[in-house]
């Protein structure tokens, strides 16, 4: 028993490190489509690509999945391989879904291969992907587990029917503040405007993850997202910008600063702060008392996928109860199956017990979520928010 | 006969072209190409479907003054902390490049080695290193503040002094090395007759060492000011939402606003202005050759 602790601690580290959203490796990449220019990098999809004949192929012998870093348990594949009789071909190449949908836009759009037969966007990027026809349809035959989906994720805005879109892991978007630097309990929004605080705020560059609990503060709700009520958050934020209030907009890598106390309150994902309280149990994670919003992270099958029925296959295996939980276990992520108690107590009982990790019907009904935004609506959100976080 | 030596005269005039062909065929490919893909996306309109626009060539110069005139202030500020970091470079690297040149004796080589050591480990990581110990509740921070000397915003990390520091610090080599190599090149003998002439050190300094330095100078300048000008790096993980240098900007407006148009148009705007500032730096000092 002590040395499974122990191991469980090793990941729980390992992940704090490199956190899936993070920010580091995006970086890099940034840098080298900075030097070459978007035009470059789409000549290089279309180059790459061009070798694959593409949508006809198939080949039921392997599964290529793509995932984000440390997304997955240690073991899973080689169950589901034993399972299945597949050979899996698991890269965790998936970093960030705007990076993701820059590199692959060219060869998709030409039905070209992109190396994946099955791949895990997040909901949002799901739906634009879904929206541009660039989907297979999951088929009811093929995932009869389906039925152990959480009430609430049956159905959704974006995705009518869930017939392209399958939940894989979600997540609540709400503030994390480091009890040691604040001194004090932090409930609400307004919270991050206390004077007190100057300087020692950071919010998500992200304009959904950052703006929606802002909107919530404000009387206004994300799930009905007009212009004048994402602007007056907008405008909120830049007079508190002004004010030398917030010290970054931040990615993933909000995390560390908060850890070390050089920030007191960050806006913050709960799976986050679940890894990062093994090492320092000063950080709360709390739903703002006008509520918060949530993450989903969606598998998808990509309508040049060469295994459209292992894809289905995998997804079955997920949504098995026993096999998820050993996922949510490692990830420490808010499960899309419902009633996961019994089997995450069945391997840790701390997880079942976690409300971060478990949440409570009553904090579920203070997570409101962004509904299918149109392209348009994306983008003029996007730009006027980048505007205040700096370009 | 007479038909040989052509042959060999032809051959020699063809080599030189064939020997520089390599070098030209790759400019093409990685410089010229690119460059004028992102001139004329710059002068290119969006159409279509939001994310998958189509960029239509059509002279669109309005790319230019919307850039300039939004990001006015980002693009002044990047100037404004690259010249602040390149000075400071040239205050610490020339006593330095002067020590190893001049008085280091059998160390050089280890000194030089020194110099050069923290350059291994990558800039990503030597950049975080500072967040560490330019932290809020850090050494750092608690000494400077117990003397009075923190800036305004009563820390350190996340000001634009983190930022300009960390521009020095990660680009300084690169006004070390080529000022060692100038100082390295003056014949002690000059030094010898200056002294002989009466001259003091300081005049020795102003009127033989200095006027020699100068290619080191401007070369060390221009290494650190191009690259800090364009670095988003440390504006990322050592300032704040008040020190967004353009190449933040860029970078934002490339992968997450996705207005390429007007991203390639910064582009630009900062490389022609970076390309007037050096062609005035360089008339200033008056140096012909660059080392």
């Amino acid at each position: 028993m002590p040395n499974e602790i122990d191991r469980q601690l090793i990941a729980r580290l390992a992940a704090n490190r490199t956190s899936r959203r993070r920010f580091i490796g995006g970086s890099a990449a940034a840098a080298a489509a900075l030097v070459l220019g978007p035009s470059f990098l789409a000549a290089c999809g279309s180059d790459s690509s061009s070798q694959d004949a593409g949508g006809g192929e198939t080949d039921e012998s392997t599964l290529r999945v793509s995932n984000w870093p440390l997304y997955m348990a240690d073991g899973f594949i080689a169950a589901f391989q034993a399972a299945t009789g597949l050979t899996v071909d698991y890269k965790e190449d998936f970093n960030d879904n705007e990076q993701w949908f820059a590199k692959v836009k060219e060869p998709l759009s030409r039905k070209h291969d992109i190396g994946a037969d099955l791949v895990i966007p997040t909901e949002f990027m799901g739906a634009r992907l879904r929206e541009l026809g660039w989907l297979n349809e999951i088929s009811d035959a093929g995932v009869p587990n389906r039925k152990n989906l959480r009430p609430d994720l049956i159905d959704s805005p974006v995705d009518p029917g869930r017939k392209y879109l399958a939940p894989y892991m979600s997540g609540m978007v709400g503030i994390a503040y480091n009890k040691a630097a604040t001194g004090r309990e932090i409930r609400s929004i307004d919270d991050l405007w206390d004077p007190e605080f100057r300087g020692r705020v950071s919010l998500f560059s992200d304009a959904q993850d950052g703006l929606g609990m802002i909107m919530l503060s404000q009387g206004n709700n994300p799930e009905d997202p007009k212009m004048p009520a994402v602007q007056q958050a907008i405008d909120l934020v830049a007079e508190q910008k002004e004010k030398g209030q917030i010290r970054r907009f931040t990615g993933n890598d909000y995390a560390d600063d908060l850890a070390a106390g050089n920030i007191a309150i960050a806006q913050a994902y709960s799976g986050d702060i679940v890894q990062l309280q093994a090492d320092n149990p000063d950080l709360e994670f709390v739903v703002p008392e006008a509520g918060g919003t949530s993450f989903l992270d969606t598998m998808v099958i990509p309508y040049t996928t060469r295994n459209q029925k292992g894809a289905e296959a995998w997804i079955n295996y997920i949504y098995d109860r026993p096999n998820y939980a050993k996922l949510v276990v490692y990830t420490q992520f808010v499960p899309v199956l419902s009633d996961m108690t019994d089997e995450l107590a069945k391997l840790d009982p701390e997880v079942a017990n976690n409300p971060l990790i478990n949440p409570s019907q009553e904090t579920l009904d203070n997570i409101y979520t962004w509904p299918a935004l149109t392209d348009e609506q994306t983008q003029e959100i996007n730009t006027a928010y980048a505007a205040v976080t700096g370009g | 006969m007479a038909g040989v030596a052509t042959s060999t005269r032809q051959r020699s005039r063809i080599a030189p072209y064939l020997m520089i062909l390599p070098a030209l065929v790759y400019l093409a490919i990685f410089f010229v190409w690119p460059l004028v893909a992102l001139a004329r996306t710059s002068l290119s309109t969006m159409s279509g479907s939001v994310f998958l626009p189509t960029l239509t060539f059509a002279w669109d110069f309005g790319n230019y003054a919307e850039a300039f005139t939004t990001y006015r202030e980002q693009i002044l500020r990047s100037f404004g902390y690259a010249a602040t970091a390149t000075v400071l470079c040239l205050l610490l690297a020339f006593p330095l490049a002067y020590v190893i040149a001049f008085k280091a004796g059998r160390f050089k080589n280890l000194i030089l080695g020194l110099v050069i050591l923290p350059f291994f480990v990558t800039f990503l990581i030597r950049t975080i290193a500072w967040k560490i110990i330019l932290s809020d509740d850090g050494w750092v921070v608690s000494a400077l503040g117990a003397v009075g000397l923190l800036p305004s915003e009563g820390r350190l990390l996340s000001t634009s002094w983190a930022v300009i520091g960390g521009l020095t610090y990660n680009w300084i080599i690169f006004m070390i090395l080529p000022l060692y190599v100038s100082l390295e090149k003056i014949d002690p003998r000059l030094l010898e007759a200056s002294r002989d002439l009466y001259s003091s050190n300081a005049r020795s300094f102003t009127k033989v060492i200095l006027p020699l330095a100068m290619p080191g100078v401007l070369a060390g300048s221009l290494l650190v000011f191009i690259p800090a000008v364009g670095d988003f790096i440390n504006a990322d993980y050592l300032g704040s939402a008040q020190t967004t240098m353009i190449g933040n900007v860029i970078q934002k407006q490339f992968l997450v606003v996705k207005d390429y148009p007007v991203a390639s148009a910064l582009s630009f705007v900062l490389m022609s202005l970076i390309l007037a500032g050096v062609l005035l730096y360089t008339r200033a000092l008056g140096t012909e050759d660059l080392v």
